[in-house]
This record gives structure tokens, C-alpha cells and sequence, in this order.
């Protein structure tokens, strides 16, 4: 990778000083998974979402802005103007969304670059796939909308919850959409399927010990749009067999049908709070 | 390459009738060409021809040493180039979208240990393993690019002769070691459980495998199903739109089933091929 | 299940050359001299240095009377006024269509050159203009005659005649316009069951079957409720594969061999025609049928 120049880096080669600490066996973790009431370490059900808060119009020069909290997990998405789109020179009947997925370079355990790593692009391409569905593409044809998503803290779920966020700072920019998209994790771990995980049940479901090789592990994150019943974007991770990969669909689409529920009231009390003010002027 | 709406209907309805155009049934493949051995200076290399798409794979190894985090795991990385001898569209920066999906597509399905075991590349615990570099190289593309790359990437590992280590002597923090130069002493590594990548493409109501481009201009939305055995290491949605519940637990099935079918193929292949076969490469 | 997945090894790879112990005419490379005689005209694919005629292109010699032209073997189309083609749409313009035949350049399709529906002669009006993409629009394709072809090498067409105009449902396929051969009707209604369009560009299009009287509208109709029956569905099938594996093995397209082709090709389920190996067998059956039937 390019090192830029302009900015001043980290020294190279260090490394976090947790790698030092006395740290668990796999097994040992996954014991701590669960405290003795079945209730997971944050005292949630396996199945029971992290509390949500969401608040548009963060960004006052962005067109259309978001913040959502999900537990310790803080996201900010602001989308601007639709401009033409830079370096194309033949018209395209439909409009582009531009999508950036960036974690803030103190947001994870171990610092982050400035320049976007693989995990981000990647992270990028599926925000832009779950949102493409939804938006009005053919409303502004030869444009461009771009969609910044910032993870300030990230706890887990974070890719999730950029997505819903980008959906309310659409909603919140008025660019035209058919459907409010809303996404859920899920985190698969000896044949456990948690929803929402957090950083550390989500590290758990990524690494996996070889010393078990039956079990399912891995990461699911599903963007739906519930009105239409439409899944958007699919995205899997680890080795899961169909029967709990079956599950964990219909769990998330009804997990996303509450939230929309929720995100649909905060966009109503924004207009509404919008409305008042001009009533006053 | 644009098609009107005739051309369209027509293969809408050839594919409800379950016959489509070129006489295939929903589930079938095109037929496939696979050559293994073909790149010299590599450790293993495979290329595969599948239609009009075709995809070189090479493998190459060196050591490094593992990360600090993953001190018991070698490593594996994909390169995909988009070369402009594909189409002229990759020409400059144009294929570097696409090289990137497909790349952290791969990664993601080999990362589960169940799918590779990249344990087996590690040579001194913390300090030094192997590292695989799998470059992918589009000669042509006709579509279908998740399947054909996966299989050839799948052979290529297949083919992929590991040196032997003889001695590995640790002297402080000095770690000294000895590796075989020898022809045949080497290992295959095992690749039984390398992922299989099916792209299930959604034309009407029904779903089908191995699109030719036009079926793929008819499709409303793609999934890329990467199955290990029997299960799903990796799912991607691709190609916008969007799909019901009922339609994507479909595609997963279908995706599997075929998987399946395809990794038992690739792997009798893979053993019919003898080591003193006649070499084909690019004449003939 | 009956679909089997086949992956063959490359080294059994099977030649798809059904040349017969046939005379291999003499090819000219770029750059070769083919007659140092000064009275003979220089045509296409050729040109003068020392006094020498030399090859530009790779190909095989044409002589008519004093003009020497060398054909190559593979390229794009040439036009010639009255050659039929089939082309798709990619850009409308002012009063014209652009088409894309295969061609070096794109070719134009005039709105004073097509047939417009209710009367075949009448003026075009500016609501005419207006309407174009409602006849013809990106995507579509057209059976058209080359009417002009200008002097940069880009054709003129014309659809003013009923058997000309839209196509509608059935399928494409591109093979080298090197590969059909010359004939007066290009229109083929096969016995077997479906229609065969073979254009001069090398662009092919098979459909159902259609009735002369019922196409007489103009053809800008595209009947897309229409579902094609699977026996139909079949023997287009079959026939895609067949031209596909007649053009693999370099073998001249024109009705009798399509029909050959589709005759041997019998024993084999349609979708088995992809296979390499039943694709070199068909043309090989093919060509010897073709080979008797000049020999009677």
C-alpha cells in the first residue's frame, strides 16, 4: 500500500499491547459467552437487539445527515448534493450512488489507517448494494449521490448500522426512495445464533478454533426492505449450513421491520419539528 | 450490449419453460475445459475455459511470518488482474472495481478455517510460515466470472507442490531453517474443502446457474453463493436489485445442490489428470 | 439428475478442423510480394513499394480480370449495396437511426428510408420525428438492405419492403461474415420448423416461423405476450447450436448445411451440441453429406 506522505503516520511495526496481556483459550471465551441466566454478558436475550438511537441532522452542510447509537457502536452518514458524475463521458439513464464506509482511525482496538483498508471496500460496495434497491435511481439520471459513512466507535454490528443510518440521512437529504432499508447482524458461534453481537461476539464468530470442526461460525448481515419484502443485500461469512443460515433470515427480517418502525417515527418527528419551526416564522 | 424487449421476453419465457436458449436446463453448466501445470515458474497453476471466459490462476509461495494475532496461521491472499486483453473496458483503472469484489469475495470464503486450513502453512509458531499468493489473471470475459475464477483457483491449489522443510533451527531470536530443493520433495495441500463459488441468477420468477451475458442482462438480481462441503462459507448478493426471502432461500438451495455437484466433478477431473499428460497451454 | 456438469482436460482437447485432406490455397502474410508485375490493379488488402504488389492483410488472393484484392480471412463487414443485414439500434438521432452491423463504421438507418405505419408513401412530418423512438428504439433489432455505401466505408440502409423491419422474439448469433455464403434470398423459412435470417454482416437471427400475410403491418410490431411453444423453442435451440458448430469448424453457412447440420445433429440432446466433441462431429457428418451432394 501507497503510504501518503501528507500525513503523518503511526510509527510502523507496533503492535497493541493486549497481545501481551495473559489472554483466554477459545473454549474459555466462549464459556464467558453466556453468564449463568442465559442472559448474554450485556444482560440481553440471544435474540434481543441492542437498544437503538438515532438523530438526524448532525451534519448541518451536508444535505442529509444521520447519527445512530447502537449500544456502544456511534455512526455518523451524511449525504450531499447529487452532482454529475465526475469522469464519465456517456449519459447514463440512471442515477450512481457513491457510497464510503470509513472507521474512524480510533474507533477499533487497534488503530486504523487513514486510507481505506480491503475490509472498508468491501464494506463500501455492500452499503452501496443495500441501498441501490431502494432509491429512486431513475429520478436523477447522469447524477451522482454521495453517501459518507464515519464508524466513530465501533462495537460490533457496525456495517449494519451504517446502513440503516445511510437509509434515515437519505430520507433525511429527500432524495426519492421506494422503501426504508434497514439491516441487522448476525453472529453464528457453536450452533448459537446471536443477534446484534458485539465487538467481542462478533470476534468470536470470526476466528474460529480448529480444534472443532462441526460447528457453524460466522457473520450474517441482511439489509431488507419490509414493506416491499425485498432482502437487498445478503452478505455471509464463515461456514454456516443452510438450516441456520434459513433461520437467521426470516429472525433478521422481522428484526428489521421493528426497526423500521423506529426509524420511520424519527423521520415523522423530524418533519414534524421541521413543520413547527416554519409555523413559528 | 444492449437487447430489446422481444429478445428479452423470449428468454423470460425459455427460462419459465425450463429450456433455455442454447438448450440447457436450469441447473446445467456450459461445458468447461481445465488445464492444470501450465504456468512454469510457479508452484502450482491452473487455467479454465469456461464458454467464452477464461481465467489463469498461478500460485506462488514465500515465507513470511504470521501475524501477531494469529500466531498458529500461514497466510493466503488474491490478487485478480482485470486485463485489458479481456475487454477494453478494463483498459487504465476500469477493472479495478470488479477485481476488487471478486478478491475480497475469495478471501472471505477462504477465511473460515473449516473452508482452508491455513493452519497447515505455518512452519515455527509466531515466526515464520508460508504465504500463498493466488494471482488471477482474466484472459477473456464472457461472463460468469465467480464460478470460472473459484474452480480454476480450486485446481491451481490442487496443483500446488508445497517444499519440504527439513530443518528449522532456532538459535536465540535467530530462526534458521532448511528447505528441500528437491523436485518431488513436497506436499500438496489439501484442498478438499477449498469453496466452490455458484452464481444463482434470478430471471423472472426462477433461478439458474451459469448465465450466458445475455441471460445475465434479463436477470433481476444475482446471488454468489460460496459453498465448502455442504456449507455456505460465503453469500453475496450481487448485481442490484433485490430479492424475497422465499426467492433467496430458493437460490441458496439451488446454489448448494450445484455447488456440490460442480466440486465433484472438479475433483474426478482433477484426478484424471496424470502427471505426464501432454502439455497444451495456448497453441493447439 | 440429469444434468451433468462436464470439465474436459486440455489435452484431450478434440480439433475442430474438418478440412478433408483439402489443397490448403496459398495465404498471404503482410508485407509478402504477390506479383511483381506492374499491369495488374492494385484493390483492397494490397499495396505498391518497388515497383512490387505486396499484401497488407493476412488472406487468401482474389483475381477479377486485372484486379488483385486479398480477402482476409477474419474481419468485419464489408458492405455492398443489396447485401441484407441485421443490425441493432444504438443511438437515435436526428431523422436517423444508428445501427450497429458489424461493420467498421456504424451504419445509419434514414427515417425517409423505413416504413412508416398507414401508407407506405407519405411524408415524414415533424411529429413523425417526434415518434421515432416509438418505432425504433435502443436495443432493437432490424432486418434492413444496404442501400448506399458511403465513401468512408459506412453503409446507408433501407427496411422498405414488408419483409424487412423489427424483429421480434428469437435469437442472435454473431459469426464471422467471411462464413455466410452468397446467395439471392437470405430469408429461409427451414422445413423443420423455424425461420432463418442470414445476414451479409454475419449476424444471424432465428425465430418461429412467421406468416408472410400476417408481418405485411410494416414491422415495427414486436408481439411480446406471445409465448413460443417448446417444440418451436426446441428447433431454435438446435439450430443455434448447429450454426454455432458449423462456424467453430470454419464451414460455410447457408441453408442445405444448416439443414445437414440440423439433420445429423439428432442423435444428440440439444443441450449435449455444446460439447466440443459432438459440435466437431456434427460438422464433420455435415460436411460429408455436403461433399456427396457435389459429387452426384
Amino acid at each position: 500500500m501507497p503510504v501518503d506522505l501528507k500525513r503523518i503516520n503511526g510509527p510502523e511495526n507496533t503492535v497493541s499491547y493486549k497481545l501481551y496481556t495473559p489472554s483466554k483459550t477459545f473454549k474459555e471465551e466462549l464459556k464467558c459467552l453466556f453468564k449463568s441466566n442465559n442472559k448474554r454478558q450485556d444482560g440481553r436475550n440471544s435474540l434481543e437487539h441492542r437498544k437503538m438511537f438515532i438523530k438526524t441532522g448532525i451534519v448541518s452542510q451536508a444535505k442529509g445527515s444521520a447519527y445512530l447509537e447502537l449500544g456502544n457502536t456511534k455512526v455518523i452518514v451524511s449525504v450531499f448534493d447529487p452532482r454529475e458524475i465526475p469522469n464519465k463521458t456517456d449519459y447514463s439513464q440512471k442515477g450512481v450512488l457513491y457510497c464510503e464506509f470509513k472507521y474512524a482511525t480510533f474507533s477499533c482496538p487497534q488503530r486504523r489507517n487513514f486510507q481505506q483498508d480491503s475490509e472498508e471496500k468491501q464494506n463500501s460496495i455492500i452499503l452501496k448494494q443495500s441501498l441501490e434497491p431502494a432509491v429512486c435511481l431513475h429520478e436523477f439520471p447522469n447524477f451522482q449521490v454521495d453517501i459518507y459513512a464515519l464508524i466513530l466507535e465501533n462495537d460490533g454490528s457496525s456495517l449494519s448500522a451504517a446502513v440503516t443510518c445511510a437509509c434515515v440521512a437519505l430520507a433525511h437529504a429527500s432524495v426519492p426512495m421506494y422503501d426504508l432499508v434497514t439491516a441487522v447482524t448476525m453472529g453464528v458461534v457453536d450452533n448459537q445464533i446471536l443477534m446484534d453481537p458485539t465487538l467481542k461476539e462478533q470476534q468470536l464468530c470470526e476466528v474460529f478454533d480448529e480444534t472443532d470442526t462441526k460447528s457453524d461460525h460466522g457473520i450474517i448481515v441482511t439489509s431488507f426492505m419490509s414493506t416491499h419484502q425485498q432482502i437487498s443485500q445478503f452478505y455471509q461469512t464463515g461456514n454456516i449450513n443452510l438450516e441456520n443460515i434459513s433461520k437467521s433470515i426470516s429472525i433478521s427480517t422481522d428484526a428489521s421491520g421493528d426497526i423500521k418502525l423506529l426509524i420511520e417515527k424519527c423521520i415523522v418527528n423530524h418533519v414534524l419539528k421541521g413543520a413547527n419551526k416554519s409555523n413559528e416564522e | 450490449m444492449a437487447l430489446c424487449e422481444a429478445e428479452k421476453t423470449f428468454i423470460l419465457h425459455s427460462v419459465e419453460e425450463n429450456f433455455r436458449i442454447d438448450g440447457r436446463q436450469r441447473g446445467d453448466y456450459r461445458p468447461m475445459e481445465l488445464e492444470t501445470n501450465i504456468v512454469a515458474p510457479s508452484f502450482g497453476s491452473a487455467r479454465l475455459r469456461l464458454a467464452n471466459t477464461d481465467v489463469l490462476v498461478s500460485v506462488k509461495l514465500e515465507i513470511d511470518s504470521p501475524t501477531l494475532e494469529q500466531p498458529k496461521l500461514g497466510k493466503i491472499e488474491f490478487f485478480v488482474d482485470c486485463s485489458a486483453n479481456a475487454t477494453p473496458d478494463f483498459e487504465g483503472r476500469g477493472g479495478d472495481n470488479l477485481a476488487t469484489e471478486i478478491s475480497n469475495c475469495l478471501s472471505s470464503a477462504y477465511k473460515s478455517s473449516t473452508a482452508f486450513d491455513a493452519g497447515k502453512l505455518c512452519i515455527l509458531k509466531g515466526s515464520k510460515c508460508w504465504k500463498l499468493y493466488v494471482d488471477i489473471l482474466l484472459l477473456e470475459c464472457g461472463g460468469n466470472l465467480y464460478d470460472a475464477v473459484s474452480l480454476a483457483v480450486k485446481a491451481a491449489l490442487w496443483d500446488t507442490r508445497i517444499p519440504l522443510v527439513k530443518s528449522v533451527v532456532v538459535d536465540g531470536n535467530k530462526v534458521d531453517m532448511e528447505v528441500s530443493d528437491e523436485l518431488f520433495d513436497c506436499e500438496r495441500l489439501d484442498v478438499t474443502g477449498a469453496p466452490i463459488m455458484v452464481t444463482v441468477c434470478k430471471i423472472g420468477d426462477q433461478c439458474i446457474v451459469d448465465p450466458t451475458t445475455a441471460e445475465e442482462h434479463c436477470s433481476g438480481g444475482s446471488v454468489v453463493v460460496a459453498v465448502s462441503k455442504s456449507n455456505f462459507s460465503t453469500i453475496l448478493q450481487t448485481g442490484g436489485g433485490s430479492l424475497h426471502p422465499m426467492t433467496l432461500l430458493e437460490s441458496l438451495k439451488l446454489g448448494q445442490t450445484v455447488a456440490q455437484r460442480l466440486d465433484s466433478t472438479l475433483i474426478n477431473t482433477l484426478k484424471q489428470i496424470n502427471d505426464n499428460s501432454t502439455d497444451v497451454g495456448f497453441l493447439k | 439428475m440429469s444434468n451433468k456438469i462436464h470439465i474436459g482436460i486440455a489435452s484431450d482437447r478434440v480439433n475442430p478442423s474438418v478440412a478433408l485432406n483439402q489443397r490448403v490455397p496459398k495465404i498471404y502474410t503482410p508485407g509478402e510480394v504477390i506479383t511483381e508485375q506492374n499491369e495488374l490493379m492494385r484493390g483492397h488488402g494490397t499495396y505498391e513499394e518497388d515497383g512490387c504488389l505486396k499484401s497488407s492483410v493476412a488472406g487468401l488472393k482474389e483475381e477479377v480480370n486485372k484486379l488483385i484484392s486479398i480477402k482476409p480471412l477474419k474481419s468485419r463487414y464489408n458492405g455492398e449495396i443489396g447485401d441484407v443485414v441485421v443490425g441493432r439500434i444504438t443511438e437515435v438521432q436526428q431523422r436517423r437511426w444508428k445501427v450497429e452491423t458489424n461493420s467498421r463504421l456504424d451504419s445509419v438507418l434514414l427515417l425517409s428510408s423505413v416504413n412508416l405505419p398507414g401508407g407506405e408513401l407519405r411524408r415524414r412530418s415533424a411529429e413523425d420525428e417526434h415518434m421515432m423512438r416509438k418505432y425504433l428504439q435502443e436495443g432493437d433489432l432490424i432486418s434492413a438492405e444496404v442501400q448506399n455505401v458511403f465513401t468512408d466505408g459506412s453503409l446507408s440502409l433501407h427496411t422498405r419492403s414488408l419483409k424487412y423491419g423489427k424483429l421480434s422474439q428469437g435469437v442472435l448469433i454473431k459469426v464471422f461474415p467471411a462464413l455466410i455464403k452468397r446467395s439471392k434470398t437470405r430469408f429461409h423459412n427451414l422445413s423443420v420448423g423455424a425461420s432463418v435470417i442470414l445476414g451479409n454482416n454475419g449476424f444471424i437471427w432465428i425465430c418461429p416461423t412467421v406468416n408472410t400475410e400476417e408481418e405485411s403491418v410494416g414491422g415495427f410490431i414486436q408481439n411480446l405476450e406471445y409465448i413460443v411453444p417448446i417444440e418451436e423453442r426446441e428447433i431454435i435451440a438446435r439450430i443455434r447450436n448447429c450454426i454455432l458448430a458449423l462456424a467453430q469448424s470454419k464451414m460455410m453457412l447457408f441453408d442445405t448445411s444448416i439443414l445437414f447440420a440440423f439433420e445429423e445433429s439428432k442423435k444428440y440432446a440439444v443441450a449435449e451440441l455444446l460439447l466440443p466433441e459432438a459440435m466437431v462431429d456434427v460438422a464433420l457428418l455435415t460436411q460429408q453429406r455436403l461433399t456427396l451432394l457435389e459429387n452426384q
